[in-house]
């Protein structure tokens, strides 16, 4: 049984950071990835505030030093059903999807998707915007650079078997149990966009009512669009909304916090699409604007200075109008302040995070009342699970945005490494060290 | 070197040049394929290619097989600024068989693309200009070698408040002997300064004591108290800081140590109560405060000498003279932390009345509440109602707000909104009939702490809403000395609002601590506000800007004890991965003395900042500089210093910068 220093479970930018800190260290890392790419969803979005950097930049680089570190391995399609503790260690049952592509003979030459006769809406990448075969390479910078095969919608033509160049199209792949050994484990399993469920907003049944993520595909220089149009027509929008709070601060849909980055995205969004499609009004209907981060509240300021029509008053219902247009119902607060209803040719749902894995069957760690992963120790060691030994870092334990992620990835690998040499466990055991008696002087 | 040398490089040279369209973020105002086109025409260019992410794994794989198929001799990546990438394609370069140094990084980002997003064209051509410089410059350029050094594996953290404490106990968790240096003559910095913490409600003295305890015990770790950095040298692997260190002046903890603070006649404003309370000139700032020995305060000590006596004479000395001492490190981690706002008076009635105080100064009453008390007493008073006004010394708008000492506080402090509303229900929880009002722009209680807000709402703490634009106006009545607040209210669509209140709270924002001598010593870059700045907020989110020093904690940025923590410990990762190896990679772009042009004139020394040069004596009698590339920075200094122009810096040499203004100003090349 291969033995590692330690696991990280979730290949989005914390799990890449955690790997990449603990492998300069020295130590032997395997990072299980549940997709076919790691990446995770920062390499789904656009450019990332506050700097506006583009996310591929700062994420493919970090991508690409995982894949090659000699210390890191990396199983992608692959999840962590079981995990036991024995003495030191941990003994993990990883279970290994099949790609029905041999991952050593692929070169990622994208003749199999060529040849495939297949198209079917890309959920995973494009947040369903976009089309796709059943088989490729799931996006242009994904890593491995290999193809995948959906086996949900292949008809086993066998078209791009006969397309590979190298035979790489392997049919006869089945799942595979693995097991493995780990000193250490981090939950890096990242977050989910709430789910549009909420009635009043249209129960994700309006065309042109889109979600966050979907708007950063839209604005994204790898866009399914490629340019700035609304789903239902192709019009180019000439009216933006955006309504925040829209999955969070809402116990009515089970999420009753603030999902901390949503305003951020939105001001972003709203500022990208200043640039992409200038003569289009942007309003963003809020509740309160959160931009707390470094520079956030300046590129707030400038947004605002730019022109985004930044309403106060939280968006009680959306309806469709015939023509794909729709209608805000909205308590405002201003001078006029009254029930007013707007009118919208695209609306963009800021919505919030939710948990992306439940442990509950896998790994014996406790998880919060939103189903976060629990932070045992939320104010000194943010990175402490319940289970000695395992750690967590990123969303996985609760809303964060990109640089929260990536520094709490370098601190998770800080307490392996302070656990790996022995150490670390009255943290985990003990509730707070006692005080000594305090001599009086 | 001489031109026929120069000539024969030219014509081998075989550069590829890889222009990246960073996503439209270049390729949206830059023409990349007209800059590829024009590029390849130059016989000096193998290949010229143009890509979407050259920094993505097929982007490093072009460059690789274009390296290994074409034979490439050098190769140049046009993207964003050096500081993003520049190691990223180094690395590409070494894999692919290649000297790493024989690249050249040319940013048409930040400093094309994005600065003339209006002009198009002329961006495209400075681009190319650009290129042409560096295509230039880089066939001038030697292959180069990094040398060397032994690392000091031991780390250096300043400052001892939760972020410098969490960093210090990581890093000799680690295994890693760590000197951690405070200002003060105790550690804890801010937290100890709170009462319970939110959302668990804690105990801040309980947990930050925790920590001092461990720190104070651990074998790996020695605390210099009462210290200030005042000299640096070095770099990353081997820092040398000189601190200097004022005596306690309590010694050891001997009996009668309270009878000594009692006999001080010197009473002075306890800082720790934020001026609240007063304390002695031999003190402790709190009872509990740690290390557990009371300290003189030599700014206000008059040496009479009554402490001396109280004690006979035994654990006092009151002639201790300061000393300084040297720490060697290979990393430093900056936890210098943050000063509350401090509001000017009149703001908002500040100094005023005493009935208006900031969200600390209330946290000090809170814990100083007698539980007898029958109600909230303050200053003699009962205090029956208490108004919160949010973002004070914070968010601040040109215009709107008066700048303190010339500077605007723009950003949001991040911390207030929570930890006012908490305190907020604390105060309801003990005195459930105080009326609360909470004066806001946003309620920005992000994350789980929406749970106060929910708390506080339940709770019955009234919510009014101002714009930012019109801030409230406190008005003392000059009978009574009440106050009144009156503000435009937003949720009331705009009304006018009066609000009584018998004691107003100032949620005041963070500053960065007053660390203006330690910047300068290190030369470590700050940003907005003055909190110090890391190099990219993504990718190195906790390193500064200067090779193995780190940043933790509220030195940053405004934060919150986990955040710090989380911070903290980052930043101990990033020491540690220096810590760890025995020895570490030199920059070669360090300056190199040719010793047969050196006549030993030793104006080079006197400009060197880095104590980089020494004069030695040569065999044949005379003396020469020799300058050592652990301590040499590359700054240049010494090379324009050198009448003899004895000193190059290598790949930086006069000839490089001369040939890369030259394709600077020829631009589009020729054939």
């Amino acid at each position: 049984m291969d033995k590692y220093d330690s696991l990280v479970i979730g290949g989005g930018i914390a799990g890449i950071q955690a790997s990449l800190d603990l492998a300069e260290q020295g130590y032997r890392v395997l990072l299980v990835e549940k997709q076919a790419s790691i990446g995770g969803t920062m390499i789904q979005l656009s450019k990332v505030f506050p700097t506006l950097d583009c996310a591929s930049c700062i994420t493919t680089p970090k991508m690409s030093a995982v894949m090659s570190h000699p210390n890191i391995e990396v199983k992608t399609l692959a999840e962590v059903v079981q995990v036991r503790q024995i003495k030191d260690h941990f003994e993990v049952n990883l279970l290994q999807r099949p790609r029905y592509v041999n991952i050593d003979a692929c070169t990622g030459c994208g003749d199999c998707e060529e040849a495939c006769p297949v198209i079917i809406y890309d959920e995973g990448y494009n947040e369903g915007l976009g089309p796709k075969k059943a088989v490729g390479v799931p996006f242009a910078t994904a890593l491995p650079q290999k193809a995948v095969l959906d086996d949900d919608h292949c008809i086993f033509c066998g078209k791009c078997a006969r397309a590979c160049p190298t035979d790489a199209i392997d049919f006869s792949q089945r799942e595979e149990k693995l097991s493995v050994k780990a000193r250490s484990i981090i939950i890096a399993t990242g977050f989910l966009q709430t789910p549009t469920i909420k009635e009043e907003y249209g129960g994700g049944k309006y065309k042109n009512v889109i979600t966050g993520k979907q708007m950063d595909r839209i604005l994204a220089p790898t866009s399914p669009f490629g340019g700035v149009f609304r789903p239902s027509d192709g019009k180019i929008p000439d009216s933006i909304a955006f309504v925040q709070c829209a999955g969070s601060r809402d116990a009515s849909i089970g999420v009753p916090y603030c999902s901390a980055i949503c305003c951020m995205y939105a001001i972003k969004q709203a500022t990208l699409l200043s640039a992409a499609v200038p003569l289009a009004d942007i309003t963003i209907y809020y509740m309160d604007i959160r931009t707390f981060g470094k520079n956030h509240e300046e590129f707030y300021q400038q947004a605002k200075a730019m022109g985004v029509n930044f309403v106060k008053g939280k968006v009680a219902k959306i309806t469709e109008k015939t023509n794909g247009n729709l209608v805000l119902r909205v308590e405002t607060f201003g001078e006029f302040g009254q029930i007013e209803e707007f009118e919208h040719d695209l609306v963009v749902l800021s919505l919030g995070l939710v948990p992306n894995w439940n442990p509950k069957n896998a790994i014996d760690v406790d998880t919060d009342t939103n189903g976060f992963i629990k932070m045992i120790k939320p104010t000194t060691n943010p990175t402490l699970t319940s289970l000695p030994g395992v750690f967590v870092a990123g969303t996985a334990a609760g809303p964060k945005d990109i640089v929260e992620s990536i520094v709490s990835g370098s601190a998770a690998a800080m307490k392996v490494s302070e656990w790996l040499q022995g150490n670390l466990k009255d943290a985990f055991f003990s509730k707070e060290l006692p005080i000594k008696s305090i001599i009086k002087g | 070197m001489n031109t026929d040398k120069n000539q024969e490089k030219k014509d081998k040279a075989k550069i590829g040049v890889f222009v990246c369209h960073c996503g439209g973020n270049i390729s949206d105002v830059v023409d990349v394929e007209t800059v590829t086109n024009t590029i390849s025409k130059d016989p000096r260019v193998g290949v010229a290619e143009n890509f979407i992410f050259m920094c993505s794994d097929p982007g490093q794989q072009l460059i690789s097989e274009k390296i290994k198929e074409m034979g490439l001799t050098h190769v140049i990546v046009a993207a964003c600024s050096p500081k993003l990438h520049e190691l990223t394609f180094r690395k590409v370069v070494a894999k692919s068989g290649l000297n790493p140094y024989l690249y050249e990084h040319v940013n048409i980002r930040e400093q094309d693309s994005w600065v003339h997003s209006h002009e198009p064209e002329k961006a495209t051509e400075k681009a190319i200009r650009l290129i042409e410089g560096a295509i230039n410059r880089l066939t001038l350029q030697n292959p180069l070698s990094p040398s060397k050094k032994k690392t000091i594996q031991n780390g250096i953290v300043i400052g001892g408040g939760v972020s410098g404490l969490s960093a210090a106990l990581d890093l000799a968790e680690r295994g890693i002997t760590v000197d951690l240096i405070e200002k003060s003559p105790f550690l804890g910095g801010r937290v100890v300064q709170l009462e319970k913490l939110y959302p668990n409600g804690e105990d801040a003295k309980t947990l930050v004591q925790s920590l001092i305890q461990r720190v104070l015990e651990h074998p790996l770790i020695t605390v210099y108290l009462n210290s200030e950095v005042i000299a640096s040298s070095g770099s990353k692997g081997s820092y040398e800081i000189r601190i200097k260190q004022t005596p306690r002046g309590v010694e050891d903890r001997v009996e009668g140590l309270e009878d000594a603070i009692q006999s001080c006649p010197v009473e002075v404003d306890n800082e720790f109560e934020y001026g609240l309370y007063k304390r002695r000139a031999i003190y402790k700032p709190y009872s509990d405060a740690l290390p557990d020995l009371p300290a003189i305060d030599w700014k206000n000590c008059t040496k009479c000498g009554n402490c001396v006596r109280a004690t006979n004479g035994k654990g006092i000395n009151l002639d201790a003279e300061p000393s300084e001492i040297t720490l060697y490190g290979g990393a430093i981690i900056l936890a210098t932390g943050f000063n509350p706002y401090l509001p000017e008076t009149g703001e908002y009635g500040y100094g005023e009345t005493p009935f208006v105080i900031t969200l600390p100064q209330l946290i000090r009453v809170m814990e100083h509440i007698d539980p007898e008390d029958r109600g909230f007493i303050y200053n003699g008073k009962q205090i029956k109602s208490v108004a919160f006004i949010h973002c004070v010394g914070s968010r601040q708008i040109e215009g709107i707000h008066k700048p303190k000492n010339g500077k605007l506080n723009t950003y949001c402090s991040r911390i207030c909104c929570s930890t006012g509303i908490y305190a907020a229900t604390r105060l309801k929880e003990r005195f459930p009939n105080l009326k609360i009002a909470d004066l806001y722009r946003d309620i920005r209680t992000y994350g789980f702490y929406e749970d106060i807000y929910e708390v506080a709402s339940r709770s019955n703490v009234i919510f009014f809403k101002f714009d930012d634009t019109e801030i409230p106006k406190v008005n003392i009545e000059s009978s009574s000395g009440g106050l009144e607040i009156t503000m435009k209210d937003e949720l009331l669509r705009g009304r006018q609002v009066a609000i009584d209140a018998d004691l107003v709270v100032l949620n005041v924002g963070m500053e960065p601590s007053n660390i203006k001598d330690l910047i300068k010593i290190l030369s470590v870059p700050t940003g907005n506000g003055g909190f110090l700045q890391e190099v990219h907020p993504k990718l190195r989110p906790v390193e500064s800007q200067m090779e193995g020093i780190f940043i933790a904690g509220t030195a940053q940025a405004p934060m919150n004890i986990q955040e710090s923590i989380l911070a903290a410990t980052a930043a101990a990762a990033k020491a540690a991965n220096i810590l760890v190896n025995e020895e570490i990679e030199l920059s070669p772009f360090v300056a190199k003395v040719d010793p047969l042009k050196c006549s030993g004139t030793g104006q080079c020394i006197k400009e060197c900042e880095y104590n980089a040069i020494t004069l030695i004596n040569t065999d044949d009698g005379q003396q020469r500089a020799v300058i050592d590339p652990s301590l040499c920075s590359g700054c240049g200094a010494c090379v324009p210093a050198c009448p003899n122009r004895a000193i190059e810096l290598q790949g930086y040499a006069l000839e490089q910068i001369e040939a890369q203004i030259e394709g600077m100003i020829k631009g589009v090349p020729t054939q």
